[in-house]
């Protein structure tokens, strides 16, 4: 047993440290899987509904049809959305994982 | 003229901020990465204007006005490029610690020869996205000023030789945020003045009714400066140098050189390569066919998401944020400037339909967002907008081409004169020699091809350096930073397969001439949808049958994904 804190047991890169950072990566990871999931999703799906939807020309707003509005602001919105959402949550996990380590320093 | 005096004032601010910022950079880390001491909006509009190229500036509303409104997935990938790199690369990244492409490659995967196998990738993805940007610039100075193509070339190539070579990344910095307003400024400013003056959308039946683009009310008269060959898609009277032709529906006729004129409401020929459609068809982003259909909007939209973290001269610049959320806040704040300047191309390309027809002909669709103005405001008020237009072009070209060469040059004289030709410890003064000494050497190439390039779309160049891109460095970094199983074989062989498959396609696209319109075709033209799985997969299993493992692949991770908030050691690197 290593006598050291977990930062120390981090910093020697030992296994008990790498525990902790697998949790940290997996979190991370999962994390940006699921902020990929929700854009990428929305972004794929969109192409398939204009192609499906051909109706969805004839809808038009200010005389122009709503799909050429869509593929515009709209996502461009979202994309901030989505980043901004993403930020946050990793910024936190950040702070909640150097907290923990921090915690079990003797 | 006054084009051509606003070209001039933005390039002179642009080479004034450049070499104002020569006092600045002293040292080698001023050179290359800014000394990390700039804040997130900083970075952000630099990255923003290092990032808003030719394609953006001229090619989305050029591609637009030629194939439809399925170029504006064009945009879309751009921006949403960012929101991957923001979810898979920025932050771990910028811990690591590295700072070009190769070094990370070396780094992570402990092998000196992955420096070179990533020097090689990043001289052939931007010298190829140089390209595009050294051809809209012979083509902006062609328009506003009359001179060859060849000359806008020139000047583009030494301008930003000499801004690069004397000013180093801290002049860049500011002169790249610079630019970022410069061109937004330029696109916003024309597109909402001419929407006011024409009051809306002019002649909705060519846009999104049955009509085909027609001449306007007066009639149109082109100059053609060489023989061109279209296509009649209406039975069309038309006369040359004062000779009276007909055509028939369908007809094909190599117009000769000299001075067309079309009635008033004659239906536009179109050039060879342009599909005459009707406004309903033209403005549907997502049709059966071609580069509409959604096989093609897929694979283009995979390529620019996942092409854009490969970018060699946009991924320099996270180095210069503090740390990992630093580096998180700068690209959220990216995400916001991108989407402000791409609500704008697509007014150009829908008032271009009708305004500029003459396009059509002369298959110069490039050219919509610098003539546009003109065309829809004769007079003082057009003269004025298209000399801004003009100006944000230039600013469009100088700001990439400067920010791809710095990469280039710092390839060339850092990761492959100095790491691998093992040169001893250089001073200070020897590496900025270097550095301006490899400047005008990998310019050249790009220059050449760019005057062999001229009739292929600026967007579709740059399309092939994102899906270059996404086939090689995609996988290297979001394998790199989140799997601990990969090897440098691995990652070698997943790029090289990534690189040859997409070129292999690109070129068998130009060469066979596939079925226009056809999946086959569409995959030809943008063949990420192909090489990116395939270069995964790849990295993946040949990673997983490689027993020559990385050994220090925890200091790596911590490297990677520890918090900067913890205050570990930074590990070492050059």
């Amino acid at each position: 047993m290593s006598t050291g804190s977990t930062r120390d047991e981090l910093a020697s890169d030992s296994e008990v440290g790498h525990v902790y950072l697998r949790q940290l990566v997996r979190a991370q990871l999962l994390l940006s899987l699921t902020a990929l999931l929700a854009f990428g999703g929305l972004l794929a799906a969109l192409p398939l509904a204009i192609a499906v939807l051909p109706g969805l020309q004839r809808v038009q707003v200010a005389g122009v049809p709503l799909p050429l509005l869509l593929i515009g602001a709209p996502l461009f919105l979202l994309f901030l959305a989505v980043g901004w959402l993403y930020t946050r949550r990793a910024d936190a996990l950040d702070t909640q994982f150097a907290e923990l380590v921090e915690e079990r320093r003797p | 003229m006054i084009a051509l005096l606003a070209v001039g004032v933005v390039t002179l601010g642009g080479l004034g901020l450049g070499l104002f910022g020569v006092r600045l950079a002293r040292s080698t880390s001023d050179v290359f990465v800014a000394s990390r001491a700039i804040s997130p909006w900083w970075n952000a509009a630099a990255i923003s204007g290092e990032y808003l190229s030719a394609a953006s500036f001229l090619g989305i509303a050029g591609l637009q006005m030629k194939i439809g409104a399925s170029a504006l997935w064009l945009p879309v990938g751009f921006a949403a490029g960012y929101l991957a790199l923001l979810l898979f690369v920025a932050a771990p990244l910028r811990r690591f610690g590295a700072y070009t492409i190769p070094d990370f490659a070396e780094a992570r995967l402990e092998a000196r020869w992955m420096r070179v196998v990533g020097s090689l990738m990043v001289l052939v993805i931007g010298g190829f996205y140089l390209v595009p940007q050294l051809k809209g610039a012979g083509l902006t100075l062609g328009v506003v000023t009359g001179a060859p193509y060849w000359i806008g070339v020139a000047i583009v190539a030494v301008v930003v030789t000499v801004v690069v070579a004397f000013g180093g990344m801290r002049g860049i910095t500011y002169v790249q945020a610079y630019q970022y307003w410069v061109k937004t400024f330029a696109i916003l400013l024309p597109a909402c003045l001419l929407l006011i003056h024409l009051g809306g959308l002019p002649a909705r039946a060519a846009l999104f009714g049955a009509e085909l683009p027609t001449a306007p009310p007066g009639g149109l008269v082109v100059q053609l400066d060489e023989a061109t060959s279209v296509e009649f898609p209406a039975a069309a009277r038309y006369v040359i140098d004062g000779r009276a032709f007909r055509a028939p529906a369908g007809a094909e006729r190599t117009l000769p050189a000299g001075e067309l004129r079309l009635a008033a409401g004659t239906v536009v020929p179109v050039a060879d390569d342009i599909p005459a459609s009707a406004g309903r068809d033209w403005s549907r982003p997502v049709a059966a066919h071609g580069r509409a259909s959604p096989v093609f909007v897929f694979s283009l939209l995979l390529a620019t998401v996942l092409g854009t973290m490969g970018l060699p001269h946009i991924l320099v610049r996270f180095y210069t944020n503090r740390d990992g959320p630093a580096a998180r806040r700068t690209t959220v704040r990216v995400l916001g400037l991108l989407g402000l300047f791409y609500l704008f191309p697509v007014v150009y390309g829908l008032l271009g339909r009708v305004l500029v027809p003459e396009l059509y002909i002369t298959g110069a669709t490039d050219e919509v967002v610098l003539r546009l103005p003109e065309a829809a405001w004769p007079g003082l008020g057009g003269e004025l907008l298209g000399a801004v237009t003009a100006a944000g072009a230039f600013a469009a070209f100088l700001s990439t081409a400067s920010g791809l060469l710095i990469s280039l040059a710092g390839t060339v004289s850092y990761d492959l004169w100095e790491r691998v030709g093992r040169q001893r410890a250089p001073e200070p003064a020897d590496r900025v020699r270097r550095f301006r000494r490899a400047a005008p050497v990998v310019v050249a190439l790009p220059a050449l091809l760019a005057l062999l390039a001229r009739d292929i779309d600026i967007s579709v160049l740059v399309g092939w350096a994102f899906a270059l891109a996404a086939s090689t460095f995609c996988p290297l970094f979001v394998l790199g930073i989140w799997w601990t199983g990969i090897t440098a074989r691995g990652a070698a062989a997943g790029m090289a397969t990534g690189a040859l498959t997409a070129s292999a396609a690109i070129l068998a696209g130009l060469m066979l001439d596939p079925a226009a319109g056809s999946a086959t075709e569409a995959l030809l033209t943008q063949p990420a949808a192909i090489s990116v799985p395939l270069a995964f997969a790849t990295m993946v299993l040949v990673s997983r049958r490689d027993r020559h493992k990385p050994q220090r692949v925890r200091e790596h991770m911590r490297a990677l994904h520890v918090p900067e908030a913890l205050g570990l050691e930074p590990t070492r690197r050059a």
